[in-house]
């Protein structure tokens, strides 16, 4: 993990600068938030071993919870409602991977896709909370200190700063003794589980930090468009957060973020001027899986630019 | 409750049911046997409605019926030797993961060659009109639609039983190491296989089509559904995916009447459900 510090500042100057570069500070924040998805999504996949098809029920869970507060409650400081999302999600995330954990291989991994479909039903059904499909609308963003976020630019920096902080406790959760557990149980569970870990309790936290830190790209999503569409906990978003983690490379939480960036920056773009942009997404993410596992970061470590792929 | 309309929704959920029968028996052939989860089953499904949208304005409706299958199948078998079975090493998380992308082309593939907009396709002429049942009428259509795919089922299981070829396929799964010493190309026909079980929800998109259209990304709900029917069946139970996708389809036609807003997602929690206590499935050995 110490040359993996120059790669994290390199990412920060590149945040901190990308404004100036391409003038849509929507877009780039979107893209900000997708990565901490991704990033979340890449430490089941990545780490654990764990391919989660209901990572959009956390989103969800982060975004009405963020919305709700902000929507009935008056004068909520924007650090609580980001918290109330992280909670809120990490509760999920806990049963979630408490009952999906008791399956193995494709098993485990329906069950978090029906527990997806579950969460979707839910909120479409409970309209006079969630909206429905209407959306659950007037959300305001809050000031910080003082600070009027209602720019986007403002809310970009915002939202940058939220992301540092975030994926830098990703990187060093990843870097302390529980990172190495979660290796050990994707590498061979039986084994990590003769030397005494308690494998259950491992993947249960996993999904915990998994979802909070999914809930707070959530939050950041709702305040971004003061709006939480029914998307939010759609299936289709979380095939969307597969695609954006391993675009960028399996197992490389600056993969998830390289994977996160093209595919927000791509499908914009894109879109204006081929609308069936998709096909070539399909073709790019069928490619990385089948010939370069490392995905786009692999790329550039061939050139040596110091981002190393994590054992 | 009218006596009338349940029996009409109990007609209509074996019609449901006998298509996801169909395209399930496809995926325990892909997935219970030859172990490759396909998530691109349901866009299989899709282009096969497509295809015999095609063959059938051009030469007919049974003639569509033969050549979705054939072509969708050939697609399958094409995809299998050139890159499905270049993961088999790399697990099942990378064979999902390649075969979500698969879903991304062919749906977007679809757009390009038929458009984005829904088709919908009139009833074969020969098979319009219904058979009269007491106080209701059954079409004609729903019945040849059972019929098929029953025959369909029959078959694909009487080879699997009851030939050589089927007994090969069979030592080919148990022992594939031992059948390719005694000199069978294990590979080619697992290849085949996979291209028989593409072709099956091939044809179930090309029977479907006549009675609720087509929209590339119609093979979504069904790929859902036929993962849960194959779950709740048992994977690798070719009885349990026939009687676990007509109990699907039971089960979410009489929803329809008795609490209509659920009828989807019962199917998940019952998968849910079996997942949790029982994971080998409602026909599952072990």
């Amino acid at each position: 993990m110490r040359a993996p510090r120059f790669a994290f500042f390199v990412l920060i100057v590149l945040i901190a600068i990308a404004p100036t570069i391409l003038h849509y500070p929507d877009l780039l924040a979107l893209a900000l938030i997708f990565g901490l998805l991704a990033a979340a999504f890449n430490l089941l996949l990545g780490e654990l071993g764990f391919l989660s098809f209901g990572q959009a029920v956390f989103n969800g869970l982060g975004a009405y919870a963020t919305g709700l507060l902000l929507v009935h409650v008056a004068h909520v400081p924007i650090l609580l409602a980001l918290l109330a999302a992280a909670a809120c999600s990490a509760a999920g995330a806990a049963i979630v991977g408490l009952l999906a954990s008791q399956g193995a291989g494709v098993y485990a991994v329906m069950l978090t896709f029906a527990f997806n479909e579950l969460a979707y039903y839910l909120a479409f059904q409970l309209r006079g909370v969630t909206g429905g499909d209407n959306g659950l609308r007037g959300i305001l963003r809050p000031t910080f200190f003082g600070l009027d976020l209602s720019n986007d630019v403002a809310y970009y920096y915002f939202t940058a700063a939220v992301f540092a902080l975030v994926f830098y406790a990703l990187l060093r959760i990843l870097d302390a003794p529980f990172g190495y557990v979660l290796r050990a149980i994707r590498e061979n569970e039986g084994r990590a589980r003769a030397i005494g870990y308690d494998t259950r309790r491992f993947k249960v936290a996993a999904f915990v930090v998994s979802g909070a830190i999914t809930g707070i790209g959530g939050a950041l999503y709702a305040m971004l468009y003061g709006f939480v569409p029914l998307e939010v906990v759609d299936f289709t978003t979380s095939t969307n957060i597969v695609v954006m983690g391993i675009l960028g490379g399996i197992g490389s939480p600056y993969g998830a973020i390289a994977g996160a960036a093209i595919f927000t920056l791509l499908s914009d773009r894109l879109s204006h001027v081929w609308s069936h942009w998709p096909l070539l997404l399909g073709v790019l993410f069928c490619t990385v899986v089948m010939v370069l596992r490392g995905g786009a970061v692999e790329l550039v470590r061939f050139r040596g630019l110091g981002v190393t792929k994590r054992a | 409750m009218e006596p009338s309309l349940v029996a009409i929704e109990i007609l209509n959920g074996i019609v449901l049911g006998v298509i996801y029968a169909l395209v399930a028996a496809g995926l325990t052939l892909i997935f219970g046997m030859l172990d490759i989860p396909n998530f691109a089953h349901g866009a299989f499904y899709a282009l096969g409605a497509y295809v015999a949208y095609t063959a059938m304005t051009h030469a007919g409706f049974p003639l569509a019926l033969v050549a979705a299958p054939l072509v969708v199948g050939g697609v399958g078998v094409v995809i299998d030797a050139l890159f499905i079975r270049r993961l088999a090493r790399a697990g099942h998380t990378y064979q999902i993961l390649f075969t979500l992308g698969l879903v991304l082309i062919v749906q977007e593939g679809i757009a390009i060659v038929w458009g984005p907009d829904p088709l919908s396709v009139e009833i074969p002429h020969a098979l319009t009109g219904g058979i009269a049942l007491g106080f209701i009428s059954f079409p004609y259509y729903r019945l040849f639609l059972v019929a098929v795919a029953a025959l369909l089922i029959a078959l694909v299981w009487l080879v699997l039983e009851g030939t050589k070829l089927g007994a090969i396929i069979r030592a080919g799964i148990e022992d594939p190491e031992m059948v390719d010493a005694i000199g069978y190309d294990v590979q080619r026909l697992f290849t085949i296989v996979f291209g028989a079980g593409v072709g099956l929800a091939a044809i179930a998109g090309a029977l479907v089509l006549p009675l609720r259209g087509g929209q590339p990304a119609m093979g979504n709900e069904l790929n859902a559904l036929s993962f849960v029917v194959v779950v709740i069946g048992g994977l690798g139970s070719f009885a349990g995916a026939v009687v676990g996708g007509i109990l699907v389809g039971l089960v979410q036609s009489l929803m329809s009447i008795v609490f209509p807003a659920a009828d989807e997602v019962a199917i998940f929690v019952a998968m849910a459900v079996v997942l949790l206590l029982r994971p080998q499935g409602l026909f599952g050995r072990r």
